[in-house]
């Protein structure tokens, strides 16, 4: 028998050890992802630590300082109540990602399992499935949310008072609550179908793949071929969407609260404040600059860190 | 008796008829074939495209895709029929017994999951290999299949293999697990020429070093002739001729076998007798004639041709040569 060597194969200069670690070889090799990264690390930990952290309460107010410019000790400039404007940042830091995480949880979870049950049962779920998915995406989403606001929050904020009244338990007190169920709620109710879409369409691509017979005629059992040849083709597309997903739920709070249906004061969200500061940018540019800044720049990073992991997770493309 | 039925089976296929349930109703794609494969026997299967022969060899493990189906027919592997046997059983047929090689090594390799992986897993599963041992079993495999510094390939994506060494690491993971059978579905048409006859050399090198069973399909008559022991021509989902494989090259007797002969352009031919290559192409499925499938393009088609289905009878004595063709039975009898 004699065999030629042909075409030597291309490999990488250090060896790659998994799928998830030669995706992470790649990802450091792009800057913009790395930026992307950096600044989302830096804004978790800002929503998770920064408010034990600012040198003042995003709350107190301090009547002889207000409006300020930044300075060294107010380093965003303080609002027109006087409350230090770089802690309330620092503060809507954490909301921005409670409800980002939380939104895109709830639409994650609802949108990959309806979309899988389509993709992989077929009909009749399949039809009934994306009828709901097309009909929900037909609906404006700013009059859906608007709607949902209008016709929930007076009913549970009665309840609650009621549910004050006849308990005294300060819990039922805190309207923030109302604000983040109906927040969190029509949020995810509007941001489902897109993950539905792709993971149906990614089931049924997968699910017909030469790969896929041909590890079933491995007779490798279902669950094998899920977990090893299923899932980590379809998981590229999901995390993109996801880190995209996080980013838009951000901007989507702010443009809720802009319309007075998103984190209502006291409690800072970066919407609110952006939509307080719209109606004195003139005079105090700073009270808009700065929530918006931070919000450009959180919604920059998680686009640029979708882009990197598009690339680094699909090793069959061009680096 | 007659020497093919002294021949053990190891595969034997009867009435195998797979139909596609098509917008326009169902259609007929494999029409009740039968074929076997003795054991250590190399059997070809020749026919041009769309005419079945992925169909059949996928129908067979059970591995049809969705809306396409086995209706009727046996296919027993050592004497157990693969249609009815639990799922369970079946797996341990697939990939363990039943080693399959497919046709296209661009997308028949998880392209997520290193080759070395791909090529462990059936080890892991079938023969509880550790991880550890199955590596160890993986490099022999790939040098086996004549693949170059196999540790390190190991550790390569599929993307990052030529396409002959792709076609090696799937006939590696086809033999992964000493398969008594292994079907290889057009291993070579994605290649070029040199790689082709290396593969073929590495498939008669092997068959001869394990014992095993092989079934190679492909649509180059050429390309087998010097690796199977018999070749089964089929067209439009039905065989029509059946011989061992220097019977077929020295008397091929179904004109549509000639037809493929015919177009085998070979050094003494003057040019012009290249050319008798069949004109027209094969129905589709759903659209097959009455009578025999072959007949619009036959040039010995008779009247009964397009009334009556022609069976597959024996036409030399000792009956390993068979063939499906009225002018041929005909011919037989007057003589
Ligand atoms: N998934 C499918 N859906 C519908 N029709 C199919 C499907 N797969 C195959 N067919 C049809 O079934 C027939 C037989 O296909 P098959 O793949 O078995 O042919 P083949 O002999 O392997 O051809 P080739 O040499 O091109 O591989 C063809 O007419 C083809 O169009
Ligand atoms: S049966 Fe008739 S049509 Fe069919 S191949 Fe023979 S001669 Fe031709
Ligand atoms: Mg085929």
């Amino acid at each position: 028998m004699t065999l030629v060597q042909t075409n030597p194969i291309i490999t990488d200069d250090e060896p790659p050890v998994s799928l998830w670690r030669d995706a992470w070889h790649r990802l450091k090799r792009n800057k913009l992802a790395i930026f992307g990264l950096c600044v989302i690390v830096v804004l978790a930990f800002a929503a998770v630590f920064g408010p034990y952290l600012t040198p003042f309460d995003f709350l107190s107010q301090d009547l002889d300082a207000r409006n300020q410019a930044p300075s060294l000790l107010h380093l965003f400039g303080t609002d027109d109540l006087g409350r230090d404007v770089f802690s309330r940042v620092v503060y809507g830091t954490r909301t921005a990602f409670l409800v980002a995480v939380v939104v895109t949880a709830i639409a994650l979870a609802i949108g990959t399992t309806l979309g899988a049950i389509a993709g992989f049962f077929g009909d009749p779920y399949d039809r009934v499935i994306m009828w709901l998915t097309d009909m929900t995406m037909s609906v404006p989403n700013l009059l859906l949310v608007v709607v949902i606001n209008a016709s929930l929050k007076n009913p549970i904020a009665k309840w609650m008072e009621a549910q004050y009244m006849a308990t005294l338990n300060p819990f039922y007190r805190e309207t923030i609550w109302i604000d983040f169920f109906l927040v969190f709620g029509s949020m995810a109710l509007i941001s489902w179908p897109p993950y539905a879409r792709l993971v149906r369409a990614q089931v049924l691509s997968i699910r017909s793949r030469p790969y896929i017979t041909a590890a079933m005629a491995l007779g490798l059992p279902n669950r094998i071929i899920m977990m090893r040849y299923v899932v980590p083709n379809a998981l590229g597309p999901l995390i993109v969407s996801v880190s995209a997903g996080l980013g838009t739920a951000m901007v989507l709070e702010s443009a809720f609260s802009f319309l007075g249906v998103g984190v209502n004061p006291p409690t800072p969200s970066w919407g609110n404040m952006i939509s307080d500061g719209l109606r004195v940018w003139q005079h105090y540019p700073h009270l808009l600059a700065a929530p918006a800044f931070v919000l450009g720049l959180a919604s920059v990073a998680f686009s640029f860190l979708g882009d990197g992991l598009n690339d680094a997770l699909n090793p069959r493309g061009s680096k | 008796m007659t020497a093919q039925n002294k021949q053990e089976r190891l595969l034997d296929v009867k009435g195998l008829t797979v139909e596609i349930d098509g917008r326009r109703g169902p259609a007929v794609v494999v029409d009740g074939i039968d074929l076997y494969v003795g054991k250590g026997e190399t059997l070809g299967v020749v026919g041009e495209s769309g005419c079945g022969k992925s169909l059949t060899m996928l129908s067979l493990m059970r591995l049809l895709p969705n809306k396409i189906k086995v209706t009727k027919g046996t296919a027993e592997f050592n004497g157990r029929d693969l249609q009815t046997m639990s799922n369970r059983e079946l797996r341990k047929v697939r990939g363990g017994d039943i080693g399959f090689v497919f046709q296209d090594p661009m997308t028949s390799l998880n392209p997520v999951m290193k080759v070395g992986d791909q090529l462990c897993e059936p080890l892991i599963y079938h023969r509880k290999m550790s991880k550890a041992d199955a590596r160890k079993r993986a490099v022999e495999l790939l040098r086996l299949v004549g693949i170059p510094g196999p540790e390190e390939r190991l550790d390569a994506y599929p993307h990052e293999l030529s396409g002959g060494m792709r076609q090696r690491v799937m006939i590696a993971i086809g033999l992964a697990c000493d398969p008594k059978l292994l079907i290889a579905d057009e291993p070579t048409t994605a290649l070029d020429v040199t790689i082709q006859a290396q593969i073929v050399d590495l498939v008669k090198d092997l068959r001869n070093k394990l014992g095993m069973s092989v079934v190679w399909i492909t649509h180059d008559l050429a390309l087998i002739a010097g690796l199977a022991d018999r070749v089964v021509v089929l067209y439009a989902g039905t065989v029509v001729e059946d011989a061992p494989v220097d019977d077929l090259y020295a008397n091929p007797s179904h004109p549509y076998t000639r037809g493929l002969l015919a177009s085998i352009p070979t050094l003494s031919d003057a040019p012009a007798a290249r050319l008798s290559s069949i004109g027209g192409t094969p129905p589709e499925p759903g659209r097959r004639p009455a009578g025999c499938p072959f007949a619009p393009r036959c040039p010995l088609a008779m009247d009964i041709c397009l009334r009556e289905v022609p069976k597959l009878e024996p036409i030399s004595s000792e009956g390993r040569h068979r063939a499906a063709c009225f002018a041929v039975n005909t011919a037989l009898k007057a003589a």
